[in-house]
């Protein structure tokens, strides 16, 4: 595996920043979870410490990601790709790298909303995106949701798209992205 | 013998306690180089003015850290009075009330959780208050209020930081200090952990003081 894309697979760094970036998602949903359920006090402090953090972190890596993809060759989909199929997958590609970047910001801009600045990880303060307004915070607060909520959805259309690669078409879509994936 | 040894250490401690009161008394003096001893300047009303905080222009700030970012509030409602002698600090007064249901964050959950009993329990304790029975300059010059602050039914010593500046109407007093709010109880059960919420509060003031007369 090298390190850079080829035309036919993705490199080490492509696979690493796809795959770090859908464990952070999934530790962020649970992190998510559990501070719905937490009352107010140190620990839910501390969970929403963590879920800021890393989400600060899935921005960092998605704008590493979106300029490496811009210096890399990026795999085609294959010749057998109908054009309907092309069309689908670029939207949702588009709408999934959108969404790492739109989550972040806007949980972000919630948190300035409410007058709570946002600490990565202890290492910094992040500046405020926006000025108090508990108004503008209800509406983050439901777009931040509304957000998750299409990303699930795109994330489940785009695992369909790569297990009918795998299982329908038996080309190698989903095993140039898999972590030890050998592309024939 | 025993007797003896025992009277004759005592009288040497006390020698020894005397001569370190005194000369700790003449350090005291030596930068207050002045002709008149404070002991003669006996409070007159004509010297000592009174001031009280004017409508507008007074902010009382506090600061603290959450999660490892500051996060910082006001108190809305407060009230100061200050009798002040340039030329007799030890017969100088502050008294700052607050109205601690009055502070503001710039967000209404966190202004409630703070009023909860187990922070700042603004129902059991709705003021806090800060007096001094005098003025002092403290380390390097700098000029003091030597009293006691009551927050959250506890009073506790405090030396207060304080500039005092001339204006039209009076006096502007300003200062920042920083206390530690455990030291007044602030934060029972799981609040008393100061790793997500810390231990010190930073306080700042600017108030302006209107002459009295």
């Amino acid at each position: 595996m090298s390190f850079r894309n080829t035309t036919r697979s993705w490199g080490f760094l492509s696979k690493a920043f796809h795959w770090v970036i859908v464990l952070m998602i999934l530790n962020q949903w649970i992190i998510a979870e559990r501070a719905e359920s937490l009352p107010k006090g140190p620990a839910l402090i501390q969970a929403l410490w963590w879920h800021k953090s890393f989400g600060i972190t899935i921005l960092v890596l998605a704008i590493l990601r979106l300029l490496w993809r811009w210096m890399n060759p990026v795999p085609d989909l294959g010749a057998e790709t109908r054009p309907w199929e092309r069309v689908l997958a670029k939207i949702s590609h588009v709408l999934l790298y959108a969404l790492i970047f739109a989550m972040p910001l806007s949980g972000w801009m919630m948190s300035s909303a409410r007058n709570f600045p946002v600490s990565w990880f202890g290492w910094i303060q992040l500046p405020d995106l926006v000025g108090r307004d508990p108004q503008l915070y209800e509406l983050l607060k439901d777009l931040h949701g509304t957000l998750f909520a299409v990303l699930v959805s795109v994330a489940a259309l785009h695992v369909a798209g790569a297990l009918k690669h795998h299982f329908i078409d038996r080309n190698d879509v989903l095993r140039r992205m898999l972590p030890f994936g050998r592309v024939k | 013998m025993t007797n003896y040894s025992a009277l004759l250490a005592a009288t040497l401690l006390t020698c020894a306690a005397a001569a370190a009161a005194s000369s700790a008394a003449v350090a005291e003096q030596k930068p207050a180089a002045k002709p008149a001893p404070q002991a003669a300047a006996a409070p007159t009303p004509e010297s000592t003015a009174r001031y009280t905080q004017a409508a507008t222009g007074n902010s009382l700030g506090f600061a603290f850290m959450q999660a490892d970012a500051l996060n910082e509030g006001t108190f809305r409602q407060f009230s100061t009075e200050l009798t002040y002698d340039e030329k007799n600090l030890a017969a100088s007064t502050l008294k700052v009330t607050v109205q601690v249901g009055s502070l503001d964050t710039g967000d209404q959950e966190r202004d409630d959780t703070l009023k909860t009993p187990e922070l700042l329990d603004t129902a059991k304790y709705p003021t806090a208050q800060y007096l001094a029975s005098s003025l002092a300059k403290g380390a390097g010059g700098k000029l003091e209020a030597v009293g006691k602050l009551t927050l959250r039914g506890v009073t506790r010593e405090l030396r207060l930081p304080l500039t005092l500046k001339p204006t039209a109407a009076g006096l502007e007093l300003t200062g920042e200090t920083t206390i530690r709010r455990l030291d007044y109880e602030v934060g029972q059960g799981d609040w008393k952990s100061t790793e997500w919420v810390g231990n010190d509060i930073k306080l700042k003031y600017q108030v302006a003081l209107t002459r009295a007369r």
